[in-house]
């Protein structure tokens, strides 16, 4: 098989990309292992959420401005500021033809609540997360309920809510908790205290259950304008049915992250995917790519597991492969190579220097910034040493950034990953 | 400032002090046990988990060795929830000296121990992944014993028959009343609670740690630690004990434990200052894999868990201070007669497999000093668990309903108590970590009867985050059931789960390379990436923790 272009790796950043690649009316496929970090994730893409001395970064566009040019290997310098931009914005785009809204405060950031009732500077954010209504609400001060499931194992409202309380954004607003039942649901063989966020999607995802739900969720929130919930609002209908909860209970129905899976972030990935599919690219799932034939400057074609050793060859590339983490990059006892086609990877050649002593350490753990070199053109090199022109890496395989200290990882995957089709775009033209 | 009146106090609650507060509660002497941390916290948490059939000790140490083997035959009968009868191979490599099984042999004759010689065929078929070089295998009555389970068997059994355990407390000070030891005063390190216990007798088994509780009574007793180094692989890759047939040296045995196997261990003199700061060394995680890599070559292709290490707790016999005098063995010190100090015996040195011997010989001594209690009755009294041999099957059939994995894991940990831990509810029966299959009735029983005082404590109790995934999603788990079951407040539970997580990170950090690192990633990922976990400021009360 032939393609324009084939993409390694189906997260955030492949799928940008491919979707950017595949609405000029380029034949791209996405080849991909499983499950991308967006899995794992708030559901909230960060820009720039702190600076280099861990304080909160309130304007991140006018930080980057300033940003990027102390620190030319960042991966958003590689972008320029001003792509980075272009590139959130078509993001937002996207998202808002397959029915996931994004809303951002202006130019500057706002917060979303943690798991553990700590406050994370982000950008954008789903309609049950940050809007306008939410805001007021939330100026004027309006009591909160957090709510949960009875028996839900992987959603603590007090253990948020003791932080909340201590937060001086949160001073004078009055915060309770509240359970609610599950529906009649499901096969009654199923333990429902070992339902996951995804099995109460599923509910929320059927209409029959919501007036149920809105009468528990009214009375146990008990005057409350917010009623807080995991976020297990649903996948498929949650645009509709969020809109229909709110209107059946008068309240502002709000979502805080939940141990994975994370309905936040599948949601994105599914509106990803299928505005993928619907531009006519190929989204090739569960295999993974083993290797590729350079020659030259060109990487030719790949080979996947799964391939029966037939190359998939292309005209350019994009290797958005991920972290350890996604398999991107591999750590051995002394050294962290990248494993498709052993491209220069930084690093530090001392294991002991790989980690921080502590498991939360202020400065942030080392191994999160290594990742595959890269020029401007986000080209990498051969471990011999020769450039490979048509190869494009982005998102969380790129060194010189810390997703988590700095608060970047959506926006880093989302903008190289636009880069990368730009330049594609730009040598084709 | 609470006052206790007693009649004995033993610090330290390891296997030796569970098990003498254990023996002398059977005796009817009321008794109070003091642990600076967790119970199981320190050396006997520490080692690989093997039941010693004494083979390992035979050449070299006879008396070792005859010790073993005759509490390997009563911890089969009073201890069996916490056993599993493996068997236990002794293998030679072809660089190894071929003479010394021969010698193993003869000295296992010697001491009472079984060892019968098998066909290297037949030890590849009880063993496949074993090394097909082998030149010869001998079969020894070696097995697993799961530390922690067993000494939080003891100490159940004892508060069950009316003594006080005091976890995470120190003792600051043992106190004088003239020329006698007449009791103790301690600060409960997460309340700040101080106490003061009184008694006729002190028991000190605080082990490696006991130097420094002497010195405080003025009594010189000299350690002198030596360090052992263990890795974790994440599968069960043998389920028989395999031992390397040579002189004992590093990286000689690997034990199945669990759903886990350890490679064992290392030897390296450590300074006494030091003895809370060990870790283990980049060398010794590279002598451990290249050994176990020799018994079990899938060993180099297993994922390192993660590393730990403890300290033996070695001590000069005759308070001869250039170590000449070393002794391995069982050392009893009535400190009345060596030291003019009254009310205060030492039982140290000695092995996880002594420790009921070594009890029993403390509480004949610290009786004997009462004038009161009954003879000893622990090697034939069974622990709680132990009671009765249960069978897999009738509990299957009992707790219909429940999955078998469920019932099978609780009745693995918890032998004939699973009645008192399982019930056909749902939410009893609720997984909340996977790997081990732990259940929310699980903690719910911990919680209450098993003092457990955090989540490290409760990991020791039910292996919580001990298996592949080392705590990802049930750690925060186990943090909200704290505030569900009224053990912690809120703020208590998420400086709990930064604890776990710090201490989990201890053990991680020497093996952080290929799978582990991604693990590691995945984790700080929610922890800090989702969760914000690191930036959450804490009262002072939970701060104190």
């Amino acid at each position: 098989m032939r393609y324009d272009c084939v993409i390694i790796g189906g997260g955030l950043s492949g799928l940008t990309c491919g979707i950017r690649l595949a609405e000029t009316g380029a034949s791209v496929a996405v080849i991909s292992t499983g499950m991308s970090a967006l899995h794992f994730s708030s559901g909230s893409i960060d820009l720039f959420g702190y600076n280099g001395e861990g304080r909160t970064v309130y304007r991140p566009f006018e930080f980057l401005d300033e940003f990027v040019g102390s620190n030319p290997r960042h991966p958003y310098a590689l972008c320029g500021a001003r792509q980075v931009r272009e590139a959130l914005f078509y993001f937002r785009g996207q998202l808002d033809l397959e029915g996931i809204e994004l809303y951002n405060n202006d130019e500057s950031n706002h917060f979303h609540v943690t798991t553990l009732g700590t406050l994370k500077p982000t950008f954008f954010s789903q309609r049950s997360v940050f809007n306008e209504k939410i805001r007021l609400a939330f100026e004027k001060k309006s009591m909160i309920a957090a709510l949960n499931f009875e028996g839900y194992r992987d959603f603590y409202p007090e253990l948020a809510v003791i932080n909340l309380r201590r937060n001086v954004l949160f001073r004078n607003i009055e915060i309770i908790t509240g359970k609610i039942v599950y529906p009649d649901y499901g096969d009654p063989q199923r333990n429902p205290f070992e339902y996951r966020s995804v099995d109460i999607a599923r509910i929320f995802d059927t209409e029959r259950y919501l007036e149920e739900l809105a009468v528990q969720i009214r009375n146990a929130a008990s005057g409350a304008a917010f009623a807080a919930m995991p976020a297990f609002l649903g996948i498929s209908n949650f645009k509709r049915h969020h809109k229909l909860l709110q209107e059946l209970t008068g309240l502002l129905i709000y979502e805080i992250p939940t141990l994975p899976p994370s309905i936040l972030g599948m949601r994105i990935d599914n509106a990803l995917k299928s505005r993928f599919a619907s531009l006519g690219g190929v989204y090739i799932a569960g295999d993974t790519v083993t290797g590729g034939s350079i020659s030259g400057e060109r990487l030719e074609s790949v080979v996947t597991e799964n391939g029966g050793g037939s190359a998939l060859s292309a005209g350019s590339f994009v290797l958005a492969t991920g972290s350890f983490f996604s398999g991107g990059l591999v750590s051995e006892f002394s050294r962290v190579r990248e494993p498709v086609l052993d491209l220069k990877v930084y690093s530090d050649a001392e294991r002991s220097r790989w980690y921080a002593p502590e498991f939360f350490p202020r400065r942030g753990h080392p191994f999160l910034e290594y990742g595959v070199e890269t020029d401007e053109r986000l080209n990498p090199k051969t471990g011999d040493g020769r450039r490979v022109k048509n190869l494009y890496c982005t998102g969380a395989l790129l060194p010189y950034y810390n997703p988590i200290k700095e608060g970047s990882g959506g926006g880093v995957a989302v903008s190289t990953g636009y880069r990368a089709a730009e330049l594609i775009l730009e040598g084709n033209s | 400032m609470r006052r206790i009146e007693t009649e004995a106090i033993v610090i330290g609650g390891g296997a030796t002090g569970a098990g003498t507060l254990r023996d002398l509660s059977l005796r009817g002497v009321r008794a109070v046990l003091i642990e600076k941390s967790d119970i199981a916290s320190g050396t006997t948490g520490r080692n690989h988990g093997l039941l010693h059939s004494g083979a390992r000790y035979a050449v070299n140490d006879l008396e070792s060795a005859r010790e073993c083997i005759s509490e390997n035959r009563i911890l089969k009968k009073i201890a069996r929830h916490c056993i599993e009868d493996t068997g236990g191979l002794f293998v030679t490599l072809p660089e190894d000296d071929p003479s010394y099984h021969g010698k193993l042999i003869e000295h296992c004759r010697y001491a009472g121990i079984r060892c019968e010689e098998i066909g290297v065929r037949e030890a590849l078929r009880m063993e496949p992944n074993l090394n097909p070089e082998i030149l010869s295998a001998l079969r020894v009555p070696d097995g697993t014993i799961d530390p922690f389970r067993l000494t939080s068997a003891n100490v159940l059994d004892a508060q069950e028959r009316g003594a006080s355990v005091f976890t995470h407390t120190e003792v600051e000070e043992i106190l004088r009343d003239g020329d006698r030891a007449a009791g103790v005063r301690c600060r409960d390190r997460l309340t700040g609670e101080k106490i003061e216990i009184y008694a006729g007798i002190i028991v000190n088994a605080s082990g490696v740690w006991g130097q420094r509780l002497s010195a405080s009574a003025g009594i010189e007793l000299r350690m002198f630690p030596s360090k052992g180094s263990m890795l974790i692989i994440d599968y069960r890759i043998n389920n028989i004990v395999v031992n390397r047939c040579r002189v004992p040296s590093d990286g000689d045995i690997i034990v199945p434990g669990d759903t886990v196997s350890l490679i064992g261990t290392t030897s390296k003199k450590v300074d006494y200052d030091r003895i809370d700061e060990i870790t283990v060394d980049d060398d010794e995680i590279a002598t451990l894999l290249e050994s176990g890599e020799k018994l079990i070559p899938s060993v180099s292709r297993a994922r390192v868990l993660r590393a730990y290490c403890g300290v033996r707790p070695l001590i000069a016999v005759s308070g001869e201070m250039d170590g000449r005098e070393i002794s391995r063995g069982i050392v009893l010190i009535d400190h009345e007669k060596r030291d003019a100090v009254g009310g205060l015996i030492t039982i140290a040195g000695g092995k996880l497999m002594t420790y009921r011997l070594m009890a029993e010989m403390a509480a004949d001594l610290a009786c004997a000093k009462l004038k009161a209690g009954k003879k000893c009755r622990t090697h034939r009294t069974p622990l709680p668990g132990s009671e009765r041999r249960v069978d897999q099957a009738r509990s299957v059939k009992f707790f219909t309903g429940i999955p078998n994995s469920v019932v099978g894991s609780t009745l693995y940990r918890h032998g004939h108590r699973i009645r008192n831990i399982l019930h056909r509810e749902k939410r009893n029966y609720g997984l909340i970590c996977e790997c081990e299959m732990v259940t929310e009735g699980e903690i719910e029983y911990a919680l209450k009867k098993l003092n457990v005082r955090d989540i490290v404590d409760l990991r020791r109790r039910t292996r919580i985050g001990m298996g592949p995934c080392q705590g990802q999603l049930c750690a925060y788990r186990a943090a909200g059931l704290f505030v569900k079951y009224d053990s912690a407040t809120s703020d208590e539970s998420n400086k709990m789960l930064v604890d776990f997580l710090e201490e989990r990170w201890k053990g991680i950090k020497p093996v952080l390379w290929g799978d582990a690192l991604r693990e590691v990633e995945f984790g700080y990922w929610i922890y800090q990436g989702l969760f914000g976990l690191g930036d959450v400021r804490f009262e002072e009360e939970a701060e104190k923790r």
